[in-house]
């Protein structure tokens, strides 16, 4: 298989790569683990307003279906199902879709595997009926699945709140959340009021959770004490890191900044990684909100187009300072500092990245 | 917390195996893999990289971006041999040995940095 | 338990599937995964531990911590939470590793 620009994961970041690449002429291939495109947004009916010019507002998965329409009546060839699970001596990324193993040979390759969520360690975590909150909305949202009746949340960042509303939608009862913290970390306050009846223990750790081959109560350790109550759902929202592993199999250097979740991969202001062959879109280059990830994926198309001689270096600066303005004004400031210094640090840095032109 | 938690869920290890490599010397993700199993089961460390780095970063006292992540070696996901070894043959330029990183005929080299 | 009117999707599935677990046969619909599916008929458990033999269940649904590993028509170690249902599907819980000389799993 051979294509101008590989790009792995079909997520926000990963399509608009594709949709952007060969907007420009370039022939792309897209390949996705899973059975659909779309990846983590399939299952966000949350509203999203602070998307980049050309996106109407909507919730995740109606701007994730409108994508995948335009992805599908493109020249992209997509492939589901197809996983990325090496490097030959090469350079070329191998791939398997379970039944055999084979190079696509590409110009450029985008790496954009999205986030993990984090773990969060406490006696009983590995009993059936403890997952992530990501894990809980997947089955709500993309599987319409119940995946408990009682629940509490450990944790009340954003999406901790945003999961806690929709599984309330749904009809599970949350009992309450559980926040080491000495206050609330979310900071939707709408999303707050909303979910203004569920008590949130501050300060508090989960002591165990037990039960007889699932989950069937929890205790927490809070300042008034222990606290035990039947549940039979617990869900862990501990924030996101990068997926790392294709960027370490691609020899990429990583660095760490804390605001963009922790190790993430080296990247220059063209989203090049220290492997001159690989970019990076999405939340792998640091967690992120919607619209700045489907503009990485649009600054990383135009830079690997560039590399590989599709675009001039002048029309690529033009179109990539438009996308980094806008990406600027879209993104939290916090964050968007990170990010400018971990690219500001990638100047500093010895060749190859600065070599490459 | 009780140290008989569980850290790593694929190889079922807590948190006083790993205090007890710390102690024994272990100072990196990769130390600690070695001496225990910790993060070399199915899921190769992808969700257990965190919590280890948290231990050691408070047992050692050393600030968490001090601390790297694990060697993450290929096949990125588990694969099935048959699903390995198929297709190869359809092209000249590596063999199934690349795939893993590692070349049979030249045993360890220096410069594939990929192993 | 299966949602059949989502709050903000409505009727999400329509096809009805029949599979079975542990050779009892169960409903799920088209489009779900294996998990998902045995979970809306309260199936949690989905394994055992190697070390311990404690019960294992779905954990990140995202195809990486493989906690949710199921035996699927003789496969070992097929990830529940990344393989979609399909009519007379036969699915084991993983409750020991897999036996890498058997013609299924080497091939």
């Amino acid at each position: 298989m051979e294509a101008d620009v590989l790009i792995v994961g079909a997520g926000p970041a990963g399509i608009s790569a594709a949709l952007t690449a060969e907007k420009f002429g370039a022939k792309v291939i897209l390949i996705d683990e899973s059975f659909s495109p779309g990846g983590q947004l399939r299952q966000q009916t949350q509203y999203f307003s602070n998307l980049p010019t050309g996106y109407a507002p909507d919730i995740g998965l109606k701007v994730i279906e409108t994508l995948i329409k335009h992805l599908y009546a493109s020249s992209v060839q997509v492939y589901t199902n197809h996983t990325m699970i090496g490097a030959y001596k090469n350079g070329m990324i191998g791939v398997t879709d379970g039944n055999k193993t084979f190079p696509i040979l590409a110009r450029a390759n985008i790496l954009a595997p999205g986030a993990q969520e984090e773990a969060k360690i406490f006696p009983g975590w590995t009993l059936p009926g403890v997952m992530t909150a990501g894990a809980a909305q997947i089955l709500i949202n993309r599987e319409s699945v119940l995946p408990g009746k009682r629940a509490v949340m450990i944790g009340t960042n954003n999406f901790a709140f945003t999961v806690a509303k929709q599984l309330h939608d749904c009809g599970v009862t949350i009992e309450a959340f559980i926040e080491e913290k000495s206050q609330i970390t979310c900071s939707d306050g709408i999303l707050r009021d909303e979910l203004k009846h569920v008590p949130v223990w501050t300060e508090s750790t989960v002591q165990i959770a037990q039960g007889t081959g699932q989950v069937e109560r929890v205790s927490v350790h809070t300042p008034e004490g222990r606290k035990e109550i039947d549940v039979d759902l617990i869900c862990i929202s501990n924030g996101f890191t990068p997926i790392l592993e294709p960027f370490v199999i691609m020899d990429c250097e990583l660095t760490y900044k804390k605001h963009l979740g922790g190790w993430v991969p080296l990247y220059n202001e063209k989203l090049q990684t220290t492997n001159p062959s690989c970019f990076i879109a999405g939340n792998a280059a640091g967690i992120t909100d919607l619209g700045p990830i489907l503009l990485t994926g649009e600054i990383a198309a135009i830079s690997a187009l560039e590399e590989i001689g599709i675009l001039n270096s002048e029309e690529a600066e033009i179109e990539r300072r438009k996308r980094w303005l806008e990406l600027e004004k879209l993104e939290n400031t916090a964050v968007c500092q990170a990010r400018k210094n971990l690219i500001a640090s990638s100047r500093s840095r010895q060749s190859p990245l600065t070599k490459s032109k | 917390m009780e140290k008989s938690t569980i850290v790593c869920r694929c190889e079922e290890i807590n948190i006083e195996e790993i205090e007890l490599a710390i102690k024994n010397g272990a100072r990196t993700f990769d130390d600690i893999k070695r001496l225990t199993r910790c993060g070399m089961g199915p899921c190769q460390a992808k969700i257990c990289m965190n919590p280890v780095r948290e231990i050691i970063a408070t047992y050692t006292n050393t600030p968490l971006e001090d601390i790297p992540p694990p060697r993450l070696r290929m096949p990125a996901i588990p694969v099935r041999l048959g699903a390995l070894a198929n297709g190869v043959e359809d092209f000249k330029e590596s063999s199934i040995a690349s795939v893993f990183g590692e070349s049979v005929e030249d045993g360890d080299e220096q410069n594939d940095e990929s192993v | 338990m299966q949602i059949h009117i989502h709050p903000v999707l409505g009727e999400k599935f329509t096809e009805e599937v029949t599979f079975y677990f542990n050779n009892k046969p169960l409903k799920a619909k088209k489009g779900q995964t294996v998990a998902a599916a045995l979970m809306a008929n309260g199936i949690r458990n989905l394994g055992t531990s190697r070390k311990f033999l404690q019960p294992r269940g779905l954990y990140c649904a995202t195809g990486r911590c493989m906690s949710c590993f199921v035996t699927i028509n003789g496969v070992e170690h097929v990830l529940s939470c990344m393989t979609l249902v399909d009519e007379g599907m036969k699915v084991f819980p993983s409750n020991e590793d897999p036996d890498p000389g058997s013609e299924i799993n080497g091939s």
